[in-house]
């Protein structure tokens, strides 16, 4: 072989070293394990979600010396989303998005019902009436998703992934178009995978995320986020158990619903190792000890009720709406969590009795101004009789309906008042 | 062995004259393969310095000890993680341990001769740098006291650099043996084997690999310009042998780096790292600032290179220029890359120094060759016994000598303080300065877990970010102590003040231990009250 021959074959032979070493790596490690972070491009679907609609997480009781019909029906009547169109702040309409569900109608038409509050949240033209141009939008568009604007600024959400976790709590459909500012349509998928992408388990807040990861995903037990990092279900557990029980949103209380909203899920699709499974069994029956210990005499739990006995001991000088959140957020895990984790049924009933006291004698004003406390009394109390505020209302008013048809028909012709006048 | 008998005293003793020649001169009976130039006896005693130096050098007390932590992990389990497994905040953060070979043999140091095994590593990849450059620069001037310059700018180019023992040293001989390979005067043959196979130890060595396929390169890249310039053809370097070789030599080399655990997914780590944006909170990733005393090494030797280069009858090749350029560039842009382009530096300047020397004061003939005799031999081998034996290491092995852990490591290394954790270990999260985590990881209590440590670029943004409120004591400070549940806190009083003396004003925390360097906090079992609530 001349010497360019000899050129050309070791040429060849170079590149088929190369190649075959690239093949190899590859095939080995799997392109996807490549991340090439400076390469921009469409980013990948973080989970595939098969359902269309999001689970949703059913009272085992329906105990009607918790709350009886029309005792619920009062509280749900306090609790309705008689909002003014304007400047309708997102936390408020997300409060009553997730008790009430998107199906929600009422007759009366002050009443917002559940699309239109759905609406509010996913559609920035609805936002963009209520609030006009002067504040920044709810939705900020990203990429090829859409986050949301979250924090203490006016007219946006308070919490982080709350807007996320009221929507799926509320049962709206994977594919549910959100418009955004820029004239763009995105699905509630594109905010979910958003939302798994940017997560950090060590932000601020998890409690949401938790809830909204726990309704959508399930069998999947892990993902990605954008950094690369591998989250599970294991690593939220423990993130939500972390430090001293009374840190957290709500005086703690909304972890503990997540936990038992987590423990809930690995029950019926098995997300969780068995190891953390126990530990956050330990915990909650270390919750429900300092439940037992920190009730009052009247019945509500107080802001400090981790402290157990000590908390009434020394009582602490809660204002009502503190005593509101505490008792109506642990009434309405209580309703969700398996009764080895509960405190006595008397302790309930006495919670219960003070919380719907407290809610009905509360005039509109009051409790427009804390809607979002007293939310959580009637969303607690709809799970304790194994129901949903929306169907038990719609129930209700029908059953009014047919009850006023009935007294109709009894009623003389002449006493009838005609419609047109 | 050669002697010198003194023929006055041979004639004294009545000898005849024809003896007396034959007597003049002892006959040197050591093989000629064996025979050392005395210039080699020089090189020795210069870079044993060197050497016994930097095997006293105490053990600094930042990302090593990681770096052995990660070493002992992976030599217990036999396998590499694939997540982030020392810091618990840092859990399912992806891993990819671009060092592992470095840090096993750290670790297997350390098991077998205690800090002086890591002494002498770091010690010998030195000595192996400055053996390689010696040859590589006096092969080229056949000038002592050029390549002996040489030498000295790189050690002071490097002195900050060098004080740090880190798997970056293992990368340096890797370098510096490229570098020796391609700048060989005479290609060989079995450079086809031996630059890849370089490349691919490096790659699992160090993930500074990616600067020597980029030397590479520079190199074919600077050949094909040279050709380009000489003939004026583009098809000229096509057709020219070494710009070929070099091109297929790169590619060859690339693809030998891919024979590590991770395949291509190193390339991806290696290229993207310098993105983290946690990096930008660490001064040794900052662009060369020129305040500083190595800033200013800097600048005056680009100022050297510049005068040695106009004065330099040498023809400078466009490999040079590139690599220099490059490496430059890539050292103002992080001062971590400093470490790449001295080698370089030095080299350029030590043969175009000579170059330029000889300009001015030719010295007819050309340099005289350095005597080769057995007596050098002597005193080469004899330097080098001297030099290995009177080292921490040496003593380790010769007389299994054991030194205390705290004449070992730097002044700044907390050691009371991490022993006192030992003894007392924590219920749960440490919060620490992330320059002792990697001790602590190392040294503290089994299972310690540690807030942060020098791996910066592994731990996740959020916590990264809280580490620096705290350390800064940004409005909200404490209440990062709170939501990460931390249970003590090991701060350094010379770099923390502040920071301590709030911290022994606030009841939650009981000052457990303090000495001149460290204080550790401990919780105290009551909480604070008043955690703020928002709906």
């Amino acid at each position: 072989m001349n010497r360019n021959g000899k050129a050309r074959v070791s040429f060849w032979l170079v590149q088929a070293i190369v190649a075959a070493g690239v093949g190899l790596s590859a095939a080995r490690g799997g392109s996807g394990r490549v991340d090439l972070r400076f390469w921009p491009g469409k980013p990948r679907e973080v989970v595939h979600i098969e359902r269309v609609r999001p689970l949703r997480m059913e009272s085992f009781y329906d105990d009607p010396q918790v709350v009886s019909d029309d005792e619920l029906a009062s509280v749900l009547k306090q609790v309705q989303p008689r909002f003014s169109p304007k400047n309708l702040r997102p936390n408020y309409v997300e409060h009553a998005l997730r008790i009430w569900g998107e199906d929600a109608r009422f007759s009366d038409p002050d009443v917002l019902s559940g699309v239109q509050l759905r609406d509010l949240l996913i559609d920035h033209g609805r936002y963009l009436a209520s609030w006009g141009d002067r504040i920044k939008p709810l939705l900020v568009e990203s990429r090829e998703g859409v986050e949301v604007r979250w924090g203490r600024e006016e007219g946006a959400s308070v919490h982080h992934d709350h807007w996320l976790a009221c929507l799926t709590e509320a049962g709206v459909a994977l594919d549910e178009p959100i418009y955004t500012p820029s004239q763009h349509v995105r699905t509630i998928n594109d905010a979910v995978q958003q939302a798994l992408r940017d997560f950090q388990i060590d932000g601020r807040e998890v409690e949401w995320s938790a809830m909204a990861f726990g309704l959508w995903l399930p069998p999947t037990r892990s993902w990605q986020t954008a950094d690369g990092r591998t989250v599970s279900f294991d690593m939220l557990a423990h993130r939500l158990m972390r430090g001293d029980k009374r840190l957290g949103v709500c005086s703690g209380t909304h972890r503990v619903y997540s936990i038992v909203l987590l423990l809930r899920l690995d029950g019926l699709y098995s997300i969780l190792s068995d190891d953390v499974r126990k530990e956050m069994m330990a915990h909650m029956r270390s919750v429900r000890q300092a439940l037992i210990e920190s009730q009052f005499e009247d019945g509500h739990w107080p802001s400090n009720w981790e402290k157990g006995a000590e908390a009434v001991k020394k009582p602490i000088d809660d204002t009502l709406q503190k005593k509101v959140i505490a008792t109506g957020h642990h009434l309405e895990w209580l309703a969700l969590a398996p009764e080895e984790l509960h405190p006595p049924r008397e302790q309930i009933r006495k919670a219960a009795r003070w919380a719907i006291d407290t809610t009905v004698s509360r005039t509109p004003a009051q409790i427009l101004e804390h809607f979002t406390f007293y939310s959580h009394v009637g969303g607690a109390l709809s799970l304790w009789r194994k129901t949903r505020a929306a169907d038990f209302w719609r129930e209700h008013e029908d059953q009014a309906t047919r009850s006023a048809e009935q007294a109709g028909e009894a009623e003389p012709e002449s006493e009838k008042i005609p419609n047109d006048e | 062995m050669s002697t010198t008998l003194d023929p006055q005293q041979v004639e004294k003793a009545g000898e005849a004259p024809a003896a007396k020649h034959a007597f003049a001169t002892l006959e040197d009976h050591v093989p000629l393969a064996l025979r050392f130039p005395k210039v080699l006896a020089g090189f020795v005693a210069l870079i044993g310095v060197v050497y016994c130096c930097y095997c006293y050098q105490r053990l600094h007390h930042t990302d090593l000890w990681g770096h052995l932590a990660y070493g002992r992990l992976v030599c217990t389990t036999h396998a590499l993680p694939a997540t982030e497994p020392l810091m618990p905040l840092a859990e399912g953060m992806p891993f990819v341990d671009t060092a592992w070979l470095s840090q096993v043999l750290g670790y297997r140091a350390l098991a077998h001769w205690g800090p002086p095994g890591v002494q002498f590593l770091h010690a010998a990849a030195i000595a192996a740098c400055f053996a390689l450059l010696a040859y590589g620069f006096y092969s080229r001037t056949r000038s002592w006291l050029f390549s002996a310059a040489g030498l000295g700018l790189f050690e002071t180019l490097n002195w900050f650099q060098f004080r740090i023992v880190r798997p970056q040293m293992a990368g340096l001989v890797c370098f510096v043996l490229l570098l020796a390979m391609l700048s060989a005067r005479r290609w060989r043959r079995v450079y086809w084997m031996a630059i890849p196979l370089t490349i691919a130890v490096w790659a699992n060595l160090h993930g500074s690999f990616i600067v020597g396929l980029g030397v590479i390169a520079c190199a074919c890249l600077g050949r094909t310009i040279d050709v380009w310039r000489r003939t004026h053809r583009l098809a000229a370097p096509l057709r020219d042998v070494p710009a070929r070789r070099l091109f297929l030599l790169a590619e060859l080399a690339a693809a030998a780096a891919l024979l590590n655990p991770y395949g291509l997914r190193l390339y991806s780590e290696v290229l993207t790292f310098s993105q983290n944006p946690n990096l930008a909170s660490l001064i040794e990733w900052d662009p060369l600032n020129f305040r500083t005393m190595q800033g200013q090494l800097c600048a005056a030797m680009a100022l050297a290179l510049a005068i040695v280069y106009r004065l330099s009858p040498r023809r400078v090749s466009a490999a040079e220029v590139l690599t220099l350029a490059a490496l430059g560039a890539s050292a103002l842009w992080s001062a971590r890359m400093l470490i790449w382009w001295t080698p370089v530096a030095a080299a350029c300047f030590a043969i175009h120094g000579h170059a330029a020397w000889r300009r001015f004061f030719p010295l007819a003939g050309g340099e005289p060759a350095s005597v080769r005799s057995g007596k050098w031999s002597v005193v080469t081998l004899g330097l080098m016994w001297i030099f290995f034996s009177y080292t921490p290491f040496g003593m380790r092995v010769l007389h299994g000598r054991e030194g205390a852990i705290k004449d070992s490591v730097s002044r700044d290394t907390p050691v009371a303080a991490v022993a006192w954790l030992r003894e007392h270990p924590p219920a749960g999260l440490v919060f620490n300065v992330f320059e002792w985590g990697d001790y602590l990881l190392w040294a503290g209590p089994p299972d310690v877990k540690v807030f942060v440590t020098s791996q910066a670029h592994l731990v996740p943004r959020e916590i990264w970010r809280d580490y620096l409120s705290v350390i800064n004591m940004s409005s909200g400070w404490t209440e990062a102590f709170d939501r990460y549940d931390v249970q003590a806190l090991l701060l350094d009083k010379a770099e923390r003040g502040d920071l301590i003396y709030s911290l022994r004003e606030n009841k939650q925390w009981k000052r457990s231990f303090e000495d001149d360097l460290a204080v550790i906090f401990i919780r105290q079992a009551e909480a604070a009250e008043g955690a703020p609530t928002v709906h």
